[in-house]
C-alpha cells in the first residue's frame, strides 16, 4: 500500500522533534515485540505466510526454498522405468538436439534382446548446459526431464558438475501404455508385468503442466536424497 | 507461542543468573575487603580492586561485546529481518547469534594491521587507546549496587566513590574527544580528517548541553556523588512514588539522553562516521586498532545507559518491594537483586538506544548543530532556572516533583495530539472517529 506523504512544512509540534520521535519509538518497539517474541511462519510461499504477529518475510534459503512455477527447467533427470532402469533407449536424439553439445551417450545392446538398446554412459556436463530444454523436447521416450525443480548444486571442482547416468537416474518412475517394454514379452514375471501395465497411462498429446512437472514430486525429498548420497561435496 | 514462552524463560533465566553473578561479586568483594583489613589497609582497598575486575573488566566489557551481537539481532527484529544465525553450535543451535561474538573477536585479532605511510607514527598508535580508555574509566564511579554488610565488612558495588562523581564523568567524557580527533589527524587522510573535525565539533557542542542538563539534578539532590544521588532517589516524594530523576527532571533527562547520545557518535548523530559519504575518522585503521575504536563506541553506549540509570532511573533501586527485600532478605541477596535491577535498567536503556539508532536517519550537519544550540541548550537553561526556583521555594522537592509530573503529562499530551495527515483535503483533522471517516471518504473519492 503506498504511503500518502503530506507535503507541507512542519508545524510547531513537529518542529519540537521529540513528540514525533516518541511516536516513532512506539512503532519500532511494537515491531520489535512482534518479531522478537513471536515465531516466524516458515512457509516458503512468502505471500501465503501468516504475518499477523511476526512479520519477517525472510526465506532461509538453503533450508527453505521458494516453490518454482510448474514448467520450471531445473536439473535434468533420467526418468526410470518401474523396474528402476532408465527409460532411455540411447537414440542420441537429445545429444543431437543439444545446442551446447553437453550430452554424451554410449549405447549398448540389451542382452538377449534383438532390438532394444540402453545407455551404458549418459553424461551431462551441467557447466556447458544452457538449460534450453531442447533435450526434453527431442526425447521420443519421455526419458529425460527437467522437472526436479533444483539447480545443479554448487561444487568446488568442475568434475563435480559432470553428471553421469547414476546421478541422473532418479525420481518417480513413469510408464505409458504403449511403452514397448510393457507390450513386448519380458523377462519379468507375469504379475509384475501386469502391475506395470496397470500403472501405465496414455501418452500425453498436450504439453500440460502435468507433464512438465510431475505431480507429487517433492523438491525437499530429492534434496534430502542427494544429501544422503553425499552429492555436491566432491 | 513456543517462542513467546521461550523468550520470557530466557529473560527470567538471565535475570536469575545475574542475581547469582552479583551475589558472587559481592562475596568476592567482601573477601577482598577482609583480606585488605587483615593486611592493615582500609577495607575498601580490597573491594575496589576486585570491583575493578568484576565490574569493569567483566561486566562492562561483556556487555559491550554482547552489544555487537545485540545490534545485529535486535536491529534485525526491528526491521522485520532474522539477523545473524548462520553459526550453529552443535550443528543445530544458533543460540541467538552469540557465537558471532567469538568469530568477530577472532577476525579482529587476526586481521592484518595496515599502516598508512604518511601517518603520525606515535599518535596513530595512541589514538585508539585515547578513544577507549576515558570511556572505559568512566564506569569507575558508577554505583552498580548498594552498600551492604557481608562477612563483617561493608562493601559497595563500585570501583570508586569520589565526592565529585559527576565532574569525573564530565572530565572523562571531554577527554574522549581527543581519541577521535587524533585518530583522524594522525591518519593523514583528508577523509578521516573530515570525520575527526566533525566529531570534535559535534562533541564539543553537545558537551555544553550535557553539562547543563545535569545541573538541575545537582540542584535537586544537592550532591555530585553518584552513590548519594542514587540513595536520594530512593526517598519518597509524592505518596509512595520515589524521587526518581526522571520524575523530578524529565526535561533534564531528555536533554541529557540526547546530548550523550550525540557524544557516542552513533546514528542519528553518526556524522563523524557517515559511512555513505566519508567513511569516518577510523578510515585508516584496521585489525584490532579498529576493533578498539569500534569497541569504544559500544562501551560508550553502555556507559551512557549506566550514567542515565544512576542519575535518572533510580540507579540500583529495584523500586518495587524494595523495603520488604531490605528487611527480609539476606543482605548479600538484597544487594545482588539491587545490582541486577541496575543492570536490567542498563540493558533496557541500551536497547532503547538501539531502537533510536534504527529509527532515525542521520541528521544533516546544520540540523545537528541546530538541535544542540537552538533546542537542547535553551531547554537545559530553562530547566536549570525552573529547578533552582522550585528547590528554593520548596526544599522537600514536592513542588519540583509536581512540575516534573506536569512536564511528563505535557510531553505525553503533545505526543498523543498528533493529527493524521489527510492528503486529499490538506486539512488537519483531530484523529477522532469523525475525522477518520471523513478522511477515508475523501481518500476514496480521490481515487
Amino acid at each position: 500500500m503506498p504511503y500518502q506523504i503530506d507535503d507541507r512544512p512542519a508545524d510547531v509540534r513537529e518542529g519540537l522533534y521529540f513528540p514525533e520521535i516518541f511516536r516513532a519509538i512506539g512503532l519500532v518497539v511494537s515491531t520489535f515485540w512482534r518479531n522478537a517474541f513471536f515465531s516466524r511462519d516458515p512457509n516458503p510461499d512468502i505471500l501465503e505466510r501468516d504475518r499477523v504477529r511476526n512479520r519477517v518475510t525472510t526465506l532461509q534459503y538453503p533450508e527453505e526454498k521458494a516453490p518454482y512455477p510448474a514448467g520450471y527447467r531445473g536439473l535434468h533427470r533420467l526418468v526410470p522405468r518401474p523396474d528402476g532402469s532408465p527409460r532411455c533407449v540411447a537414440c542420441y536424439m537429445c545429444a543431437t538436439a543439444c545446442p551446447a553439445q553437453c550430452i554424451y551417450i554410449e549405447a549398448a545392446e540389451v542382452e538377449g534382446d534383438p532390438i532394444e538398446k540402453y545407455p551404458v554412459k549418459f553424461v551431462i556436463d551441467e557447466l556447458r548446459c544452457v538449460v534450453c530444454g531442447f533435450c526434453v523436447e527431442a526425447c521420443p521416450k519421455d526419458a529425460i526431464r527437467m522437472d526436479t525443480g533444483e539447480h545443479p548444486p554448487p561444487t568446488y571442482t568442475r568434475e563435480g558438475q559432470i553428471y553421469d547416468e547414476k546421478r541422473l537416474l532418479r525420481g518417480p518412475p513413469v510408464s505409458y501404455e504403449k511403452d514397448p517394454w510393457l507390450v513386448r514379452p519380458s523377462k519379468l514375471t507375469d504379475a509384475a508385468q501386469k502391475a506395470n501395465r496397470a500403472a501405465a497411462r496414455p501418452f500425453g498429446t498436450l504439453g500440460t503442466d502435468e507433464y512438465c512437472q510431475t505431480p507429487g514430486f517433492s523438491v525437499r525429498e530429492l534434496a534430502a536424497e542427494a544429501k544422503a548420497r553425499g552429492e555436491g561435496k566432491s | 507461542m513456543k517462542r513467546f514462552v521461550g523468550m520470557w524463560l530466557v529473560i527470567g533465566a538471565v535475570l536469575v543468573g545475574l542475581v547469582g553473578l552479583f551475589a558472587a561479586f559481592y562475596a568476592l568483594a567482601a573477601l577482598a575487603a577482609k583480606g585488605a583489613v587483615a593486611l592493615g589497609f582500609p577495607g575498601f582497598f580490597g573491594s575496589s580492586i576486585v570491583n575493578a575486575v568484576t565490574l569493569m573488566a567483566v561486566t562492562l566489557m561483556t556487555l559491550a561485546a554482547l552489544l555487537t551481537v545485540a545490534e545485529r539481532k535486535w536491529s534485525a527484529a526491528m526491521q522485520d529481518r532474522i539477523g545473524a544465525n548462520r553459526i550453529l553450535v552443535a550443528g543445530k543451535f544458533p543460540l541467538g547469534g552469540v557465537p558471532y561474538l567469538l568469530a568477530d573477536a577472532l577476525k579482529m585479532l587476526t586481521k592484518e594491521s595496515i599502516y598508512p605511510v604518511a601517518r603520525s607514527k606515535f599518535l596513530f598508535e595512541l589514538a585508539p587507546v585515547l578513544a577507549f580508555s576515558p570511556t572505559f574509566a568512566l564506569f569507575a564511579v558508577i554505583p552498580v549496587g548498594p552498600e551492604i554488610r557481608a562477612m563483617g565488612q561493608t562493601v559497595g558495588m563500585w570501583v570508586a566513590n569520589p565526592d565529585a562523581g559527576l565532574l569525573w564523568i564530565f572530565a572523562l567524557a571531554g577527554l574522549s574527544v581527543y581519541g577521535t580527533t587524533l585518530a583522524g589527524w594522525a591518519s593523514n587522510s583528508r577523509v578521516a580528517m573530515l570525520g575527526a573535525v566533525r566529531a570534535s565539533a559535534q562533541m564539543v557542542s553537545y558537551e555544553v548541553s550535557l553539562g547543563l542538563s545535569l545541573v538541575g539534578v545537582m540542584i535537586a539532590y544537592r550532591t555530585l556523588n553518584l552513590q548519594a544521588m542514587t540513595l536520594a532517589q530512593g526517598a519518597e516524594v509524592i505518596g509512595p512514588v520515589p524521587a526518581l530523576g526522571l520524575l523530578l527532571q524529565p526535561l533534564g533527562f531528555l536533554v541529557f539522553f540526547t546530548s550523550s547520545f550525540a557524544e557516542t557518535k552513533r546514528a542519528p548523530f553518526d556524522l563523524p562516521e557517515g559511512e555513505s559519504e566519508i567513511v569516518g575518522y577510523f578510515l585508516e585503521y584496521s585489525g584490532m586498532k579498529f576493533g578498539l575504536l569500534f569497541l569504544a563506541e559500544f562501551v560508550e553506549v553502555v556507559i551512557l545507559a549506566a550514567v542515565t540509570t544512576a542519575v535518572f532511573l533510580g540507579g540500583w533501586h529495584p523500586i518495587f518491594f524494595e523495603g520488604w527485600m531490605r528487611a527480609n532478605l539476606d543482605p548479600l541477596l538484597y544487594g545482588a537483586i539491587c545490582a541486577t535491577a541496575f543492570l536490567a535498567k542498563v540493558i533496557l536503556l541500551t536497547w532503547l538506544q538501539l531502537v533510536i539508532r534504527w529509527l532515525l536517519p542521520r541528521f544533516r550537519y546544520d540540523q545537528i548543530q541546530g538541535l544542540c544550540w537552538k533546542l537542547l541548550l535553551p531547554a537545559a537553561l530553562v530547566n536549570v532556572f525552573v529547578t533552582g526556583a522550585a528547590v528554593l521555594v520548596d526544599p522537600s522537592l514536592q513542588v519540583l516533583a509536581w512540575i516534573g509530573v506536569a512536564e511528563i503529562a505535557a510531553i505525553f499530551g503533545i505526543t498523543l495530539a498528533y493529527s493524521k495527515p489527510q492528503a486529499a483535503h490538506g486539512g488537519h483533522g483531530h484523529g477522532d472517529a469523525h475525522g477518520d471517516a471523513h478522511g477515508h471518504a475523501a481518500h476514496a473519492a480521490g481515487h
